[in-house]
């Protein structure tokens, strides 16, 4: 990935105010050319460090990645900001047999659960960190049991579990009479896999406290040792709704350690494929928006043009979900300009009906009741829990990675990045109507300028190294971490995805509202547990 | 067949007997004589008053005269009688069950003392219900109240109980004072005591004295029967006050005031306006709403009780107010069905009341607690319990089969009956009255849900109600004997309400028998006062049906409207019986022979797939009361004591802590007020005392001279 | 209000005619491998390609166990010797291998059934395609199915995802919870054999490991009409697939 050279000034800047700051405990490694800035930080400065990039300089927090050698764990820290302030990587290695970390959730929440994540599955210990435990794993798995370790054998089912009998559930409200509500992990009609427990002391839920990792497959753990392929596979299938995007991500980073260039025109293919699932992903949320206020015709009409671009992907490319796309070095299947233009055209008639529901749910004022000013989220909270995508974009943050950390051509295209201030379920909404029209232009722009030439690079091996891959899928911004041996296996896979970032700070929206809101504030959010728990 | 004198002789000394016993027996075996001979004296009492009802014979003996005073009178008319017989009604059953209850006490306090006091509370009430001149009635009166107290303050070691018994004392003597004082007006105009020649000497009372009299009488005595605004008392001696005392509070004391009430105002001095009867009518329906309120939003169970026992005096109330108005607007027919419908609510609730009441004492001494947050699933470790707690709860939430249902559906009948009265004005307090008892009625419901299914049904909440065992048959057995009176009074209103009927009458000055029960149901006939076509229309509608084997008559009608536009309003909760039997018993029997070769599996409650379903995780009884609280706000006025968020490191919220207080909306707007400004005045007039002798010489010369004037002048 | 009541009737039927008659439009299915008829050397290369160890060999032809497919199309797309590729929908098929019979579901069933769904950690193409049943397309109201979010009224248990390791108690539960009769349905290729994500530390080998599952329906996700076909063959309604689900899909498929 390429940087024009006047983007990489403000990391110039950074990369010396750095170094003037905390001379001894940071070395910094800027790799300009890339929009990257590696340093490496002890520990005693860590939290400082961390919270003066998130705070101060206004980055991003992206991904927590830890891996494991030998003799210590290196631990990763990826910031990002706009354009011109790149991407930021802090380096701090623990040593094993001290393997305690200072935690800085209390400075930049958005770690919090990357840290409670990384103390349940490698068994770190974040000083300080007042809500280790009981994350990833549940109850009945033991102490110092952590499946990511390399000698944890992942290929079967761990025996060695009893379920706690003295276990109970986290208590936060103290009034009397209160009790916790529970929901699922099996509860609506095809709602997925994951537990609620509502507080409340009668009449209105005073707080949410959710449990995930009901869905968890460990594809971290058993991407280890597998071919780039095989892991390609992974990445494609661990959420299916944002198939292409993940698999996107995934290619880019593999795409970086090789060192290989993608042609353009597979580029465009990647931009038109990754928009139109945009487009459907964005329909579908309508629809489960529409659906969980009970407005059954509106919802149908969603959900009859959801169905319709399913359709039109799978006469495309053979696959509804566009499963088995993309590849490293570029994508499998190529299109003629006339068919892509066909459905161009299709898809700008299914995008006049959308625009005619989104008129006529402007003017159901019983259907705005429910969302307007239910489970807002307000700014500082959105940057302080790092939330990303239309999420984020609703409660005023403007941060897109199409546009700050351009990938696969997207600074070519021109588009607007939506952006909303309220926060509420109805600015959510919006966000997603409007980047659904932005969808259907970025397609129509692409097809009608799609350059020639090949759709894959000549092949290539993958040798050792690593790199971040990122995308903007549909629902926020994602990022991929793929580390190879010589023999170009993967030897360790770290995905953060935009609904773990996002379920972080969904008890901000379910906070103090009654009970019938609550389908309304998830459909909303439109997470995805599977994507979460991975 | 005794005569009622020597019946009520026996009686007099088998309570003496039973405070020798109870003074002379140890501790254990108290409880036991205090069962016997309690029982017993029940018995004779029910049987003495069951004969003055049943046969009319007024029973009345002179005992000694006083000087300068007047004879003392002992009667026992209709009235007193049916209030006797409701008396020993409850009495029997928790007699009997104070023997396996009391033992909880032994050692910690003294239950010599407690029979002592039972059985004088039992001759006392009795002597109160029987007195014929005001004197006696008055010394009965102060001795039920004082013993009443002792009963109440039995566990005297807790700060708790020495508080609420005092201030349930103190209400009381106020409300005695102020009845004192009305009868003392009635005294003043006939010149003696004895309360036949005060009814006849009444007739010549000024409008003024009427209305003294009145005020004085019905919110004196209206402090006894726990009537706003004298109804502080009540929630607070509850649940200081051990399981069957309870019973008998709400049973039995209660009446006593809603006796003097009648006493005073439908025989002594009839109400003949409407202004008092409006009055009452209102108190009643007012005291119905706040009782019903606090007691859905209580988790006590004995509080809540306690609530829902001032909700219930309130229907009587309100009952009798309307029967007062009809009385005064010259409808003695619809007057006299009111009075029967407040008679046999008060009836209902002693029984209902009192079962619910052991009930509470029974889950208390088995969990160890009040609480019905802490309660849960009782149903399995307490089934018999359960069971006749299940009927207590049908009854006062006015479900037939059962008695709750029949009184409840003749006071709402008779205020529906407002109709036939002529100002439009009344009509309105009426129908708002009459609104205001069925949102009472849909609360109780509520309440009632409540406290069975919180306590009973679900999971245990605690570790008190994981260790609760079934109690000892001696206090089953009279549980079951109050929950089978229960049903048979809802079942057969046919029989009790023309002996109702005859009580009332002479305040009404009318039979209204025909009016509710007709005869020519099993007379397939018509007579002088409903004519042929009439029972025809009747008869159409089925109402011979099975007259040949089904016993009695099973229907309460009320008719209004002309002979040849009758509109008739009909009740049978006999028929409903049977109707509920034959359809459960083939649902029973269908539901068998389908199922006969389907495999049965059983499995634990679902809950949405979580490993264990916690307590935490489970309804607590707040939580289901709460949306009463919130939709009544304006009422409850809840004062937020703790609104505190713990946060660590500025983004984990580790706690959130909400405390609430209530204080009652009596104790709000008028007495903590009241109470304010007499604090307030004592405090400015004591500025007089400034401690220097000079001043109070001062005084003492001011007062002289003040008081020679005044006898120079007048 | 009655905008939308206009908007809907101007809509007209979308509604899909299957089971009556076959639904032709393009795109409402991504087909399935089916065998081919090849000598052994120019097999193995496809064989080979396969990452789930779906492709064997049989004597002359490439045998497909279905079970494994996940519709990656390394099989088809650039590679020499692609297997056939068959379209169409009607792909559920009975996973009972033992001879016990099991009751069927009476007559009444096949006109009113309730359907509960679990999730056992699909991701969201499964879901995504579930939730298509109950909506105009597809519509299975016609057909006198209903979705039902308790086990105690439901009569066929849908579930889909390779049943998680945290899911699998869930699971149990939901189906001990079942009245009989009951049958179970594996959507999707997680469900049937674990898809590429089990057998693991995390995740169960398909739904039968945790719980007898009677009927399955290949795919990665299948598609709404397969998954409707599946409901019909559970009620009798249909027949079943030419699809074996034969074997066992135990061994680590991915190496």
């Amino acid at each position: 990935m390429e940087r024009l050279l006047h983007d990489t000034v403000s990391l110039n800047n950074l990369s010396e105010e750095i170094a003037l700051r905390w001379p001894e405990q940071v070395r910094v490694n800027p790799d300009l050319q890339n929009g990257l800035c590696r340093m490496e930080c002890e520990a005693s400065v860590l939290t400082e460090v961390c919270s003066w990039l998130f705070s101060k300089m206004g980055y991003s927090f992206a991904s927590l990645i830890v891996e494991e050698e030998p003799a210590e764990f290196p631990l990763r820290y990826i910031f990002y900001g706009d354009l011109e302030n790149g991407q930021v990587h802090i380096l701090h290695r623990i040593l094993k047999t001290k393997a305690t970390v200072p935690s800085i959730s209390h400075f930049v929440h958005a770690t919090d659960w990357h840290e409670r994540e990384a103390e349940d599955l490698f068994g770190l210990v974040f000083e300080d960190h007042p809500r280790l435990g009981d994350f990833v794993l549940h109850e009945e798995w033991p102490e110092g049991v952590n499946p990511m370790r390399i000698d944890f054998d992942a290929s079967k089912a761990y025996v060695h579990r009893e379920v706690n009998p003295y276990w109970r559930p986290v208590r936060i409200v103290q009034a009397p009479g209160a009790f916790m509500m529970p929901i699922g992990p099996i509860y609506s009609d095809f709602a997925e896999s994951a537990h609620f427990l509502l507080e409340t002391v009668g009449e209105d839920v005073i707080r949410t406290i959710p449990r995930f990792f009901y869905k968890y497959r460990g594809v971290e753990k058993i991407a280890e040792g597998r071919t780039i392929d095989q892991v390609l596979l992974l990445a494609e299938r661990f959420s299916g709704t944002s198939a292409f995007a993940h698999s996107l991500a995934f290619c880019q980073a593999v795409e970086e350690i090789s060192r290989v260039e993608v042609p353009p025109r597979a580029k465009a293919l990647r931009i038109f494929l990754a928009e139109l699932e945009r487009l459907r992903h964005h329909v579908a949320s309508i629809a489960s928006i529409c659906g969980s206020t009970a407005l059954a015709v509106a919802t149908s009409q969603a959900i009859i043009l959801e169905e319709e671009l399913l359709r039109l992907c799978c006469a495309l490319t053979g696959h509804r979900y566009l499963f088995g796309l993309n590849t490293p070095g570029g994508v499998v299947m190529d299109f003629t300009n006339e068919t892509l233009r066909k459905l161009v055209d299709t898809a700008q008639g299914l995008f006049k009906k959308l625009e005619e529901l989104k008129e006529m749910l402007r003017f159901s004022s019983s259907f705005l009741d429910r969302l307007e000013e239910v489970g807002t989220v307000s700014s500082e909270s959105a940057v302080s829990y790092g939330l990303v995508g239309p999420v984020a974009r609703a409660s005023g943050i403007n941060r897109d990675l199409r546009r700050v950390l351009p990938y696969s051509g997207y600074e070519k295209v021109e588009f607007i990045i939506p952006c909303e201030q309220e926060g509420d379920g109805y600015a959510r909404l919006r966000i997603l109507f409007s980047e659904a029209e932005q969808s259907e232009n970025i397609i129509r722009q692409v097809a009608s300028s799609l350059p020639s030439g090949p759709i894959l690079s000549p092949p290539f091996a993958v040798p050792r190294g690593a790199a971040l891959g990122w995308a903007e899928a549909p629902k926020g911004a994602t990022f991929h971490w793929v580390r190879t041996a010589e023999d170009g296996r993967v030897v360790r896979y770290r995905v953060t995805p935009p609904s773990f970032t996002n379920w972080h700070g969904f008890h901000l929206a379910a906070e103090d509202f009654a009970f019938q809101d609550f389908p309304i504030i998830m459909a909303t959010f439109g997470l995805s547990n599977a994507e979460s728990d991975r | 067949m005794m005569e009622t004198g020597n019946f009520l002789v026996l009686f007099l000394s088998l309570c003496g007997i039973g405070v020798i016993l109870s003074a002379l027996f140890r501790d254990r075996k108290n409880p036991l004589i205090l069962a016997w001979v309690a029982s017993l004296a029940a018995i004779v009492i029910l049987a003495a008053s069951g004969k003055v009802l049943l046969t009319g014979r007024l029973w009345q003996t002179e005992l000694w005269t006083l000087p300068l005073l007047g004879t003392l009178v002992l009667k026992m008319d209709r009235l007193s009688a049916f209030f006797i017989f409701v008396t020993g009604l409850v009495f029997l059953p928790v007699s009997v069950f104070s023997a396996g209850y009391m033992p909880k006490y032994l050692g910690r306090y003294n239950l010599r003392t407690f029979s002592v006091f039972y059985h004088l509370l039992f001759g006392s009430t009795v002597l109160v219900l029987a007195s014929g001149d005001i004197l006696s009635f008055l010394m009965a009166w102060e001795a039920m109240s004082i013993f009443c107290y002792l009963l109440v303050n039995f566990e005297h070691e807790r700060e708790e109980t020495t508080r609420s018994g005092f201030l349930m004392l103190a209400m009381s003597e106020a409300g005695t004072l102020m009845a004192a004082l009305a009868f003392l007006i009635l005294a003043k105009a006939s010149g003696t005591i004895d309360f036949a020649s005060l009814k006849s000497a009444s007739t010549d009372l000024g409008t003024m004295a009427r209305w003294w009299v009145f005020l004085l009488a019905f919110f004196g005595f209206g402090v006894k029967a726990a009537l706003v605004p004298g109804n502080t008392w009540l929630p607070r001696a509850h649940p200081v006050a051990t399981g069957n005392v309870s019973a008998l509070l709400s049973g039995i004391i209660l009446n006593l005031g809603i006796y003097g009430i009648v006493r005073v105002n439908a025989d002594l001095l009839p109400v003949s306006q409407i202004g008092p009867g409006l009055i009452v009518l209102v108190v009643g329906s007012v005291s119905a709403l706040v009782g019903i309120l606090y007691a859905t939003t209580e988790n006590d169970m004995k509080k809540m009780l306690a609530h829902s026992s001032i909700e219930n005096m309130g229907i009587v109330t309100a009952g009798l107010g309307a029967g007062f108005v009809f009385m005064a607007s010259d409808h003695p027919v619809l007057a006299g069905i009111a009075f029967i419908a407040a008679f046999y609510h008060l009836m209902n609730h002693s029984l209902y009341k009192s079962l619910l009441f052991l009930g509470a004492g029974a889950i208390d001494s088995s969990v160890g607690s009040r609480d019905m947050d802490r309660f849960g699933g009782l149903i399995k470790q307490m089934p018999w319990t359960a069971f006749f707690f299940l009927a207590g709860t049908l009854s006062i939430a006015a479900l037939p089969p059962f008695n709750g249902f029949v009184s409840e559906w003749l006071t709402l009948q008779t205020m529906l009956q407002s109709a036939a009265l002529s100002s439009a004005g009344i009509k309105i307090v009426f129908a708002l009255c009459g609104a205001g008892l069925a949102l009472t009625a849909a609360l109780a419901v509520t309440c009632f849900v409540k406290a069975f299914s919180m306590s009973f049904l679900g999971m245990t909440r605690s570790s008190g109600a994981r260790k609760a065992k079934e109690i000892s048959r001696s206090m089953l057995i009279p549980m079951a004997i109050l929950a089978i009176s229960c049903l048979l009074l809802g079942v057969l209103p046919t029989y009790i309400i023309p002996v109702l009927d005859q009580t009332v009458s002479p305040p009404a000055q009318e039979s209204v028998v025909d009016e509710l029960v007709p005869s020519f149901f099993t007379l397939g006939k018509g007579d002088a006062k409903f004519g042929e076509a009439f029972v025809s229309e009747f008869h159409d509608l089925g109402a011979q049906t099975g007259k040949d084997f089904l016993p009695g008559r099973g229907l309460v009608v009320l008719h209004r409207g002309s002979e040849k536009n009758p509109v008739i309003f009909a009740m049978s909760s006999s028929y409903s019986l049977v109707m509920l039997l034959l359809l459960l018993g083939g649902t029973f029997v269908a539901v068998r022979m389908l199922t006969k070769e389907r495999k049965v599996t059983r499995q634990p409650a679902w809950d949405g797939g979580v490993r264990r379903l916690l307590p935490e995780m489970v309804y607590t009884a707040t939580a289901f009361s709460n949306p009463v609280r919130v939709v009544f706000n304006a009422i409850f006025r809840p004062s937020t004591v703790e609104d505190t968020k713990e946060t660590v490191a500025k983004h984990f919220r580790t706690a959130i802590k909400n405390g609430r207080k209530e204080v009652h909306i009596v104790d709000r707007t008028i007495f903590h007020p009241v109470v304010e400004f007499m604090q307030s005045t004592s405090m400015f007039l004591g500025k007089m005392h400034s401690g220097s002798v000079n001043v109070y010489t001062a005084y003492v010369i001011v007062s002289l001279i003040a008081v020679l004037v005044v006898q120079l002048l007048f | 209000m009655s905008k939308w009541v206009l908007k809907g009737l101007q809509t007209g039927i979308k509604t899909t005619s299957y089971p009556g008659r076959e639904e032709l439009a393009s795109g409402v299915s991504p087909g399935l491998p089916g065998g081919k008829k090849e000598s052994g050397d120019e097999a193995l290369p496809v064989i080979s390609r396969c990452p789930t160890r779906a492709l064997s060999q049989a004597g002359q032809q490439i045998r497909v166990d279905y079970r494994r497919c996940i519709h990656c199309f390394r099989c088809l797309r650039g590679v020499q010797g692609a297997v056939d590729w068959n379209s169409g929908y009607e792909w559920a098929a009975s996973m009972i291998t033992s001879d016990e019979t099991t009751p069927k579901f009476g007559k009444v069933f096949g006109r009113s059934l309730h359907i509960l769904f679990v999730d056992g950690g699909a991701c969201g193409a499964c879901l995504s395609e579930l939730e298509q049943i109950n909506k105009p397309f597809y519509n299975i109201h016609r057909l006198g199915f209903f979705i039902t979010p308790t086990p105690r009224d439901s009569d066929v248990l849908l579930v889909a995802g390779p049943v998680t390791d945290h899911m699998r108690l869930p699971l149990q539960k939901a189906f001990a919870s079942m009245p009989t009769p009951k049958r179970v349905l594996a959507v999707g290729a997680c469900a049937l054999s674990g898809g590429i994500f089990g057998p693991s530390f995390a995740s169960e080998a398909g739904v039968s490991k945790s719980i007898p599952a009677d009927i399955g329906v290949p795919g990665c996700p299948p598609p709404p009409l397969a998954i409707i076909h599946g409901l019909l063959l559970a009620v009798s309604r249909k027949p079943s697939a030419s699809l074996t689900f034969s074997g066992s899909v135990d061994g680590r498929k991915n190496s």
